[in-house]
């Protein structure tokens, strides 16, 4: 092989190293949020192994991901629901856990539009959960409002969001 | 004769006479089922029973995203919709209303602009009762086949034409 030939592999590979580098010690605000985010779906997540005290440890866990005045809108066949702080909100996932014995969540689609400040980004996700013992998965579209709080991306808004929906979805916005 | 040793025979079957050539073919392939896979024909795993019984649960399928290409959507077609975070979870739905058309259920009976629709798809007939609802510009109107499931369970409503990004194949 030739030596410039040599020389351009040994720089494509420099730039992409560099690249990869560049990205990896300055992530982009959408980068941080979908790691985010999939971190949240691990901590939602729990399974028929887990005793009361680590269910409530694990419950209490996701506060870090809200923030103090999180306001969640649940729109969903049968319930109408609205959630005001984020105590509330733990206090409804330490008692959604009680309810069933496993859940596992997935989060497929993750769009992230941060505003030109970058102090705040709308969401747009699908949800996929997974209850132990039955064959059903359940599908739900959410949209969050995220606020850069001290370099930490945290949620402050979620609504429920059904695309085919009669009714017109209220506007969460950057 | 010559027979030839099991590893080289082996090598050849796999590799070929010429090994770049085949290199070269592997990229090609790999290629062209990436385009096609992600433009023309969309590989989907059917999950849920909202479309009972013509497409079952855990069954295989694909959209074709060309279907749309040169004339618009049309009733009776079952249609794959986009949501708004991605593609990676799709809605498997049946037009049954078109654009400015109204929709209605009485009895479990479909109506379109006030007239009965006949829907020889629907096996697993139900009661729904709903008000007549217009069908806005370029939207229609999607409802699974399975209409034995409670109003309220089922997904169904008015697809943006945007989001509705091909049909279903099979």
């Amino acid at each position: 092989m030739k030596e410039w030939s040599i020389r351009v592999i040994l720089l494509a590979a420099f730039v992409a190293l560099g690249f990869w580098g560049w990205h990896g010690f300055f992530p982009s605000p959408e980068t941080v949020i979908r790691k985010r985010l999939d971190k949240l779906a691990k901590a939602a997540s729990f399974s028929s192994q887990e005793g009361l005290l680590a269910k409530a440890w694990n419950a209490s866990s996701l506060g870090e991901f809200f923030t103090l005045d999180v306001q969640v809108t649940m729109d969903v066949p049968g319930t109408q629901h609205i959630i005001s702080g984020r105590d509330e909100l733990l206090q409804a996932a330490v008692g959604a856990r009680s309810t069933v014995s496993s859940l596992t969540i997935e989060l497929p689609d993750i769009k992230v539009v941060v505003a030109p400040d970058k102090t705040s980004a709308v969401v747009n996700l699908t949800a996929i959960g997974k209850v132990s013992g039955q064959s059903e998965t359940y599908l739900q579209e959410f949209r969050l409002r995220m606020v850069n709080v001290k370099s930490d991306w945290l949620i402050n808004q979620i609504e429920t969001v059904r695309t085919l929906s009669e009714r017109a979805v209220a506007g969460i916005s950057c | 004769m010559d027979v030839a040793p099991l590893p080289a025979l082996l090598l050849r079957v796999l590799i070929g006479r010429n090994p770049k050539r085949t290199l070269v073919r592997i990229i090609v392939l790999a290629i062209v089922s990436l385009v096609v896979c992600k433009f023309v024909l969309v590989p989907v795993h059917v999950d849920g029973g909202s479309m009972l019984p013509t497409y079952r649960e855990n069954g295989f399928n694909f959209v074709n995203r060309l279907a749309y290409l040169f004339h618009e959507p049309r009733r009776g077609d079952v249609v794959a919709i986009r949501l708004p975070a991605g593609e990676h979870v799709m809605y498997m739905k049946r037009i049954v209303g078109l654009p400015g058309e109204t929709v209605a259920f009485h009895k479990g009976q479909l109506y379109i602009n006030g007239k009965p629709l006949n829907e020889p798809y629907v096996k697993l007939p139900g009661n729904w009762e709903h008000e007549p609802e217009p069908v806005g510009p370029d939207h229609y109107y999607v409802v699974g086949d399975n209409r034995d499931m409670p109003w309220d369970d089922h997904v169904h409503g008015r697809a943006a034409r945007e989001n509705i990004i091909g049909k279903v194949l099979l």
